[in-house]
């Protein structure tokens, strides 16, 4: 870093006047650190003497204005040589193995898959079409359509914990809006976690959100109600509770298969006729997962 | 065969040596980033030493019962002291170091956007730290009371009020924190304007390379965090030099109010030191696993999703305050929500090295450790964010060893895996391998040591900052260990300062990219001169040095 000896004509240059072969740089100055050092005495003044301070403002102002002068009316720069020295840019390796993934080293992607926010649309559907068994369920057990929205709301109420059936079977204001937010943010959180697990799962979505998907997230509830809600842990009716997922699984499932895929960036590193649509995709590519 | 006259062929070349003068002059007026990089770096280095030397001290008062090594005051002075040098004048300059020094060279741009302000909040962070240490000279000064400051590193009200805390060493603690607030912030704002308004061509922001990601969201938060601490250092001073009562409880002030403001501050800053760090393994392990990073756009929206919800946590500092359900419901979860983003990361990680040709150099090794302890730290960290379990021990030593997991077991260590990594680039050299080595194990069995059996006596009710304990808690032993452990860095840490020293002089001249790595900063000679490039590079991937090296599979087809 010796370059800047090889500086030279300091000040503001047009490009007419200014050196061949040369790059302007900014030209070093003392200014900012004279600043610092002044605000620094300023402050330090306040626990030493008043002339400290007094100093640290005598150094301020004038780097304040020595600062100015840098850079107004024109920036002032130091043209510095350039010593153009061609460096090769090369592997020190050998060999380039390539993973026994695929002919190319790169394991190629899914070229097509659905949006992210497709998931999130899937999940407001199955959302709504969740609220179907679960009404279901307390108009037929309870002989009331709120107990079910009630029962949810209560995880988020530590002074119903103890509330009997009849009163989580009565509407209640405060319990319908607790049940919405909870239900609608999961609901969302659910399906966009779903769209984001799409391009691993792109086939058959009907299927893996409809069946695989409720039962794996009855069994984490399963495992985790007892800590997230005892009480709805204790009232919870297990049966009820998969069909309303299966209802969620397969209107979301159903939503998704309803968008067109979008293509992958990797369909950008297809030939351009493969692109073009003059060649199909040979089978092997049409099995990457 | 004609001979040459002896003289002649002797080489008489001379090495013009430049007065000291003339070399300070040039460092003291610089302007280039990669000087005041450099000078980032050793500024906070220096201050490593000065507060590990803090740290050994603590130890050894703690080591065994009834121990008198040093006064409680002396003791008080020592963690203030360290904890507020390791992270306002050692942590945070050195990752602003490295980030003045690599930013502008891995976008392929010639300076910082302010390169004035660059010198400038170098200076007046430099200017901070001194102001701190000259309290040990000048805090008697001339009103005769306290010495350096002894409130803690987050210095909770009403402890800061001038009847608790008369004299200045608590006033030397808010002004050069406010030095540093201020030096902070340039660089933040020097650093988003360069990566924002300098790359090169072709430099899309999908191509950057995951360091400088991680340095804009990083510079981003402290936009955010610093200020509110800044603010409430000068509410301080207002409380103490013009009788405000901002924290003056007596007075219809709250101490509360400091706290929020702190850990406002507080908590954001772990994830303004860490994302760097992270940054740091991001450009390591791909290239010692010979592998693209795995999956760089997930990389960035969960650095991105970090810096945001990093901001929304900082009150599971204070679940003991009492804030009642809803606030700590709300704070328990935002907490555990960022481990979400973070699992992210440590998943790409390991996908990364996952059927990767894994070099293990020191820099590599630091990188695998970090993994593994980061792990640790988040697992813990995601115990105390559980309120009813952080009731329990909140200002134990279990908190002790859970943060100090996070700051040297991640952050410093990946820090070791940079200084390694990049050490070649800034100065020409190569550190030594075998020097390395001695460190990596000497530090990682220390930190182990030390860092590991710190959360037992946590977990046996042991409290942060007690400066002796009686015999016979069950607390004697394990501090033993902590206190030899801590010796084990310390020897570690040693030899890293002189393999540092040893290899400037004679380590292995190193090439231009002695890594084969990816990245432009090894398309530059090493050191690089200081205009960076010779001619403005253009790039068309995320790895134009692979591109380069490998035309016939080029990156830009992927991407």
């Amino acid at each position: 870093m010796n370059e800047m000896n090889a500086t030279h004509d300091q000040g503001p240059l047009d490009d007419h006047s200014r050196p061949t072969d040369t790059i302007p740089l900014p030209a070093p100055t003392a200014w900012p650190m004279v600043l610092a050092l002044g605000i620094a005495l300023m402050l330090g003044g306040m626990v030493t003497h008043w002339a400290i301070s007094l100093l640290g403002l005598l150094m301020a102002v004038p780097a304040i204005v020595g600062w100015f002068f840098d850079v107004l009316p024109h920036e002032r720069h130091v043209y510095v040589d350039v010593h153009a020295d061609v460096i090769e840019i090369k592997s020190t390796r050998e060999t380039l193995a390539h993973l026994p993934l695929d002919e190319r080293h790169r394991k190629l992607l899914p070229l097509e898959t659905f949006s992210v926010m497709s998931g999130v649309k899937g999940g407001i559907a199955g959302g709504l079409a969740m609220i179907v068994p679960a009404a279901l369920y307390s108009l037929i057990r309870y002989h009331s359509v709120w107990y079910a929205a009630n029962l949810l709301a209560a995880g988020g109420f530590v002074s119903w914990a103890g509330e009997s059936n009849a009163f989580l079977a009565q509407f209640h204001l405060r319990g319908l809006l607790a049940a919405m937010a909870i239900h609608g943010l999961t609901s969302v959180l659910i399906g966009l976690l779903y769209g984001a697990m799409l391009p691993m799962f792109p086939r058959w979505p009907i299927l893996t959100a409809g069946f695989v998907a409720p039962f794996l997230w009855t069994g984490i509830l399963h495992s985790a109600l007892g800590i997230i809600s005892p009480i709805l842990d204790q009232r919870i009716d297990w049966s009820w509770f998969v069909v309303s997922q299966i209802a969620f699984g397969l209107v979301a499932g159903f939503v998704v298969n309803l968008h067109v895929k979008v293509r992958t960036p990797q369909f950008r590193s297809l030939p351009f006729s493969v692109r073009a649509g003059i060649h199909a995709l040979g089978d092997e590519e049409d099995k990457a997962p | 065969m004609a001979h040459a006259p002896v003289l002649e062929a002797i080489d008489q070349t001379q090495i013009r040596r430049r007065p000291p003068l003339d070399v300070l002059y040039e460092w003291v007026t610089t302007v280039d980033h990669k000087k005041l990089g450099l000078m980032y770096i050793g500024y906070a280095l220096l201050f490593l030493v000065i507060a590990g030397f803090e740290a050994v001290l603590m130890r050894i008062q703690l080591a065994v019962p009834n121990n008198h090594f040093v006064s409680p005051q002396v003791f008080n002075r020592l963690f203030t002291m360290h904890g507020t040098t390791m992270i306002f004048f050692v942590a945070m300059p050195v990752m602003f170091g490295f980030g003045n020094y690599l930013v502008p060279l891995m976008i392929g741009a010639r300076d910082m956007a302010f390169p004035r302000l660059n010198a400038f909040s170098f200076w007046i962070s430099a200017f901070g730290g001194l102001l701190m240490y000259f309290s040990y000279l000048g805090g008697d000064g001339l009103y005769g009371m306290g010495s350096a400051p002894d409130v803690g590193w987050f210095a909770y009200a009403p402890l800061t009020a001038k009847v608790f805390s008369p004299g200045h060493s608590t006033d030397y603690w808010t002004l050069a924190v406010l030095l540093s607030g201020v030096g902070s912030t340039g660089t933040a704002l020097n650093i988003v304007t360069t990566v924002l308004s300098m790359r090169c061509r072709g430099m899309k922001l999908s191509r950057l390379p995951l360091f400088v990601w991680l340095m804009m969201v990083a510079s981003g938060i402290v936009f955010v965090a610093v200020s509110p601490l800044t603010a409430a250092q000068i509410m301080l001073i207002l409380d103490r030099y013009l009788g405000a009562h901002f924290f003056d409880t007596q007075a219809g002030g709250s101490a509360v109010l400091w706290m929020h403001f702190f850990w406002i501050f507080g908590h954001p800053e772990v994830y303004i030191l860490v994302l760097p760090a992270f940054g740091f393994v991001n450009e390591i392990i791909p290239v010692f696993s010979r592998k693209a990073v795995f999956g760089y756009p997930a990389m960035v929206a969960a650095s991105v999703g970090i810096g945001f919800i990093s901001l929304s946590v900082w009150a599971h500092h204070m679940f003991t305050v009492g804030m009642g359900a809803a606030g700590n419901t709300f704070f328990v979860f935002s907490t555990m929500v960022i481990s979400v983003p973070t699992g992210i990361k440590i998943f790409n990680w390991l996908a990364t090295l996952w059927g990767g040709k894994i070099i293990f150099k020191v820099p590599m090794m630091f990188c695998i450790a970090f993994l593994f302890q980061f792990l640790v730290a988040g697992l813990t960290g995601i115990m105390l964010s559980a309120a009813p379990f952080n009731w329990q021990l909140s200002a134990s030593y279990f908190v002790v060893a859970h943060f100090h997991y996070v700051i040297v077991g991640a952050i410093i260590t990946s820090l070791f895996g940079a200084f390694y990594y990049w050490y070649p680039k800034m100065t020409g050299r190569m550190m030594s391998e075998t020097l390395g080595k001695w460190h990596f194990w000497l530090f990682i069995i220390g930190f182990h040591l030390t860092f590991d059996f710190m959360h037992v006596p946590g977990l046996l009710g042991m409290p942060r900052r007690i400066y002796t304990y009686e015999a016979g808690r069950g607390w004697e032993g394990w501090n033993l260990i902590v206190g030899i452990g801590a010796l084990f860095q310390t020897a570690g840490t040693l030899i890293f300062v002189y393999n540092l020293v040893r290899s400037y002089y004679r380590g292995e001249v190193a090439g231009h990219d002695p890594w084969d790595a990816w990245t432009l900063e090894w398309a530059t000679p090493s050191p690089p001169p200081s205009y960076n490039f010779a001619v403005e590079p253009t790039v068309r991937s995320g790895r134009p040095l692979w591109d380069l090296k490998h035309p016939e599979d080029l990156d830009e087809n992927y991407e």
